[in-house]
């Protein structure tokens, strides 16, 4: 618990009406997008740099842990305060501070949501491509600590890729800046891919400078259903070798095609075992030519029907399929637990069939769709927490999708983040000696251990 | 009342995404996680496990909502986030009682149609007898926080309510349609303009109306836990309503025509089934059923555009009808808003018990109504007017807001001069 002068010193710098001290307000604090939920002893929602460093001494000197929180959407635990101590709210810092055309970047507050930054800079010709499923209420700080990508990643990769510069206030209340706003820069070692993806454990992120790319011209999307799923992988390969790099290539597979057929009846194939949404862009006549090829390839390589969309109508109709997915399938049963492993592509079928045999072995409902041209898989298991019995079983089936995952050469975890929930596992990747360099690296920044305790590591 | 154990389920499906935060109104102003549906279905469900008391915290956190239903639409999951919120809000008033203000508003006025008129007239006195005037240069109510505001919120008064002004019956000569119409408080108390706007495009529409005795439809009382007094209310309006030989029950009121639709599980009779089946909005009437004739005076000059009133949207599921009818006004240019459908912040009394708030949401929908140009702005539901006419005043604007019954009003050559 903190002392109720250190609640008060807290009150002063940020301002009364930015502290939450309410036992109904905290608990709204303690969560984000996965079944975790713990107690902070404070919720602070500062507005300025300055605020957070003063916050942040004062936590080195009382020692009392700070979570750094967006708009708690995330799906790895990382957000929600373990260990209880102060929530550092981000969401009142949301001002987008400069989007300069003539150099292409963005300098925006963590608080900014993505999709506002997206419409903002789209207004202008302009493009930011990471787009995590969470964008309309996710904010640009959270995407940069848990280095979120989106199905998008395969052809513009992940936010690391668009982060230019950052301005973080360290584990001990100093002032950081780092990079700026050349593409190119090698001064010293890369601090700047060290915070993007460090999930608020080595800093606060309060400034970001983002790189921002010409909107591409058209797009057009199209769907194909397999009767094999190998097919389907194969199909990828085969649209990549043609030399196309379509921007989506999303894939569902069997039980997810069920879900969705039984809860929006839109006519799809209960006998697919998988279905591809792909999305190439780019300018107009290239991308014209382009979805025919890719259609071709589809029906040549196993298709059993290809769709292209005609106009924007068309294009709705064959996402909302994929966008009903997550509330299709906690039709089955209510909890779901979402998971993000990544394989590289060539290991898709392989990683499918792996992941369908655990499920049966533990008699678990798993249903895995996932972004196929980066190889990051969401298997989602569907269960009830309320049932003690079947909440082993899901946890005994996770240690071993993420054992898989690793022995074909894959990763934890694609954009998720490792968080709470996959801190057990950690090491399945790192081996020993990954696990002590990262632990060293915390340690010589936060002596104290303030910021974000319990999360990557187990303590 | 919702049981339990349907609440349970449904709090069970709430999978904590988030996604409601991108269309919630309040939390678009505060960030606040407890204000968002998440939020709230989160302290819910903490209470039914024995976490969390009914605190005076909790009350106040369950009142902030404007029961817009934004979120539900939204939702992956389509969690029923209303129901749920009045779950709470009911449960909170039987353990820990209503305020003593709204329960003598709920149990006294509400009920009593002469002791309403009574407060009405002397809410018209204190405007028009120099009392108002008096108060607002005494300053008086400044010494009482944001009163003074608040005051300024308050609408007109009719001298006489509608219902007083017109006779019980308006025939119309070989009808195609008779209808009854619920005219609703603010209709009858301070918007008569709009009753008789109503009435006349009915009438030149070949639709015959009968106006019954009628009460509150107990939406203010539901919104704040009161569920007996709306029972009593159903059960009053469904009794005189049954007698009427019509072919519908017609609002001009998108909240009192999604309360009256629900008037079928709150008193769950057979009555009260098929008195909500009849009930239908004025423009979907017009719209679907009778097919709109417009008359014959030429409108031009107007730019036009339309704000969806919460209920009549998402709570009535009515969002093409009032559209077809302005697009069928010859003369009229109709300019679609941005959010047409995102709360205005009315919102029942919640303007006044959270003004700074209410008016900030107004705010934003002030400003996508000026952007389109519009000189007038439509919608249809007076709550909402009264809202629109107080934001767009704040901001300077001179935007006409209208009723879509008085934009139909005004193309026929008999149309009503009142206003």
């Amino acid at each position: 618990m903190l002392q109720s002068s250190v609640i008060e010193e807290i009150k002063r710098i940020v301002g009364k009406e930015h502290v939450y001290t309410s036992l109904e307000e905290r608990i709204c604090y303690g969560y984000d997008s996965t079944p975790e939920a713990f107690f902070p002893d404070l919720v602070v929602r500062p507005a300025t740099t300055e605020e957070i460093q003063k916050i942040v001494k004062l936590a080195n000197h009382h020692l009392f842990p700070i979570i750094p929180r967006g708009a708690g959407t995330g799906l790895s635990g990382g957000s929600v305060p373990v260990k209880g101590g102060v929530v550092l709210d981000l969401t009142r810092m949301n001002k987008i501070l400069e989007i300069d055309e003539e150099n292409l970047v963005a300098v925006v507050e963590p608080g900014v949501i993505t999709y506002e930054l997206q419409q903002e800079v789209e207004k202008r010709g302009l493009f930011y491509p990471p787009d995590p499923a969470s964008l309309k209420t996710s904010t640009i700080g959270g995407n940069v600590a848990e280095c979120a990508g989106g199905p998008r990643a395969f052809k513009y990769g992940v936010t690391r890729d668009y982060v230019l510069g950052l301005e973080v206030v360290t584990p001990t209340g100093e002032l950081l800046k780092v990079g700026g706003k050349t593409v190119k820069s090698v001064t010293g070692y890369d601090l700047i891919r060290l915070y993007t993806g460090s999930e608020g454990t080595l800093g606060i992120i309060t400034k970001i400078i983002l790189r921002l790319l010409p909107k591409p011209e058209a797009k057009k999307t199209l769907m194909a259903v397999y009767p094999s799923l190998d097919d389907a992988a194969h199909t990828v390969t085969m649209i990549i070798k043609k030399g196309i790099i379509p921007a989506t290539l999303e894939l569902m597979d069997d039980l997810t095609i069920r879900c969705v057929e039984n809860y929006l009846h839109m006519g799809l194939p209960l006998d697919a075992e998988a279905i591809l949404i792909m999305e190439v862009d780019g300018p107009a006549e290239l991308v014209e030519k382009q979805a025919v090829q890719v259609a071709e390839l589809c029906r040549e390589n196993g298709a059993r029907e290809v769709k292209i969309a005609a106009d924007e109508k068309d294009r709705d109709e064959i996402w909302r399929a994929r966008r009903a997915v997550s509330a299709a399938v906690v039709q089955i049963k209510p909890t779901k637990i979402s998971e993000d492993i990544a394989v590289p592509r060539s290991q898709i079928p392989k990683m499918v069939r792996r992941l369908k045999e655990i499920a049966a072995r533990y008699d678990l409902n798993l249903v895995i769709f996932g972004h196929a041209g980066d190889g990051n898989l969401h298997p989602n298991i569907l269960c009830d927490q309320n049932d003690a019995e079947e909440m082993e079983r899901v946890r005994k089936a996770i240690a071993e999708l993420f054992k898989a995952a690793v022995e074909l050469g894959g990763t934890l975890t694609g954009e998720h983040g490792i968080g709470t929930m996959k801190a057990p596992y950690l090491k399945y990747e790192t081996g020993d000696v990954g696990y002590q360099v990262m632990k060293a690296i915390k340690k010589a920044l936060d002596p104290n251990n303030i910021l974000n305790p319990g999360k990557i590591f187990l303590e | 009342m919702i049981k339990v154990e349907t609440v349970k389920t449904y709090l069970d499906r709430c999978s904590k995404c988030g996604g409601c935060q991108a269309v919630c109104p309040l939390y678009g102003e505060t960030m606040a996680e407890p204000l968002v549906a998440r939020g709230k279905l989160f302290l819910i469900k903490n209470h039914i496990e024995g976490k969390l008391e009914l605190s005076p915290k909790m009350k106040e956190l369950m009142s902030l909502c404007l029961l817009c239903k934004a979120c539900m639409e939204n939702c992956p999951n389509k969690i029923p986030v209303d129901q749920l919120v009045l779950w709470a809000r009911q449960k909170i008033a039987q353990e820990k009682g209503i305020s003593f203000v709204k329960k003598n508003i709920f149990q006294h006025l509400l009920k009593n149609n002469g002791r309403l008129t009574i407060a009405a007239r002397l809410g018209y006195f204190y405007q028009h007898s120099g009392l108002q005037w008096l108060v607002r240069k005494s300053r008086l109510l400044e010494l009482f926080g944001d009163l003074a505001k608040k005051e300024s919120l308050l609408p007109e008064m009719a001298k006489v309510p509608f219902r007083n002004q017109v006779p019980r019956l308006l025939p119309v000569s070989r009808p195609q349609k008779r209808v009854a119409y619920f005219t609703g408080c603010l209709t009858n108390f301070v918007f008569p303009d709009i009753g008789y706007a109503v009435i006349n495009v009915l009438r030149n529409n070949g639709v015959e109306v009968v106006i019954p005795e009628q009460w509150c439809c107990g939406i203010p009382a539901l919104a704040s836990g009161d569920e007996e007094t709306a029972v009593d209310l159903a059960r009053k309006n469904v009794k005189v309503f049954q007698r009427e030989n019509v072919d519908a029950i017609i609002t001009d009121c998108a909240s009192c025509g999604s309360t009256l639709k629900e008037y079928a599980e709150l008193l769950e009779t057979p009555e009260a089934r098929s008195f909500a089946e009849k009930v239908l909005d004025f423009s979907q009437l017009l719209a679907d059923v009778v097919g709109f004739q417009p008359g014959e005076e030429e409108l031009s000059g107007l730019v036009v555009t339309y704000h969806d009133p919460c209920h009549l949207r998402r709570g009535m599921g009515i969002s093409e009808a009032p559209r077809s009818l302005i697009k069928a006004v010859p003369g009229v240019t109709f300019k679609e808003m941005k959010e047409s459908d995102r709360c205005c912040g009315a919102a029942g009394s919640f303007n006044l018990t959270y003004y700074e708030l209410a008016v900030s949401i107004g705010r934003r929908k002030a400003k996508n109504v000026q952007d389109t140009g519009a000189n007038v702005l439509l919608t249809a539901c007076p709550s909402c007017i009264m809202q629109l006419r107080h934001v767009l005043q704040l901001e300077g604007s001179d935007v006409q807001v209208l009723h879509l019954a008085q934009l139909l009003d005004k193309t026929y050559s008999n149309a009503e001069k009142k206003s």
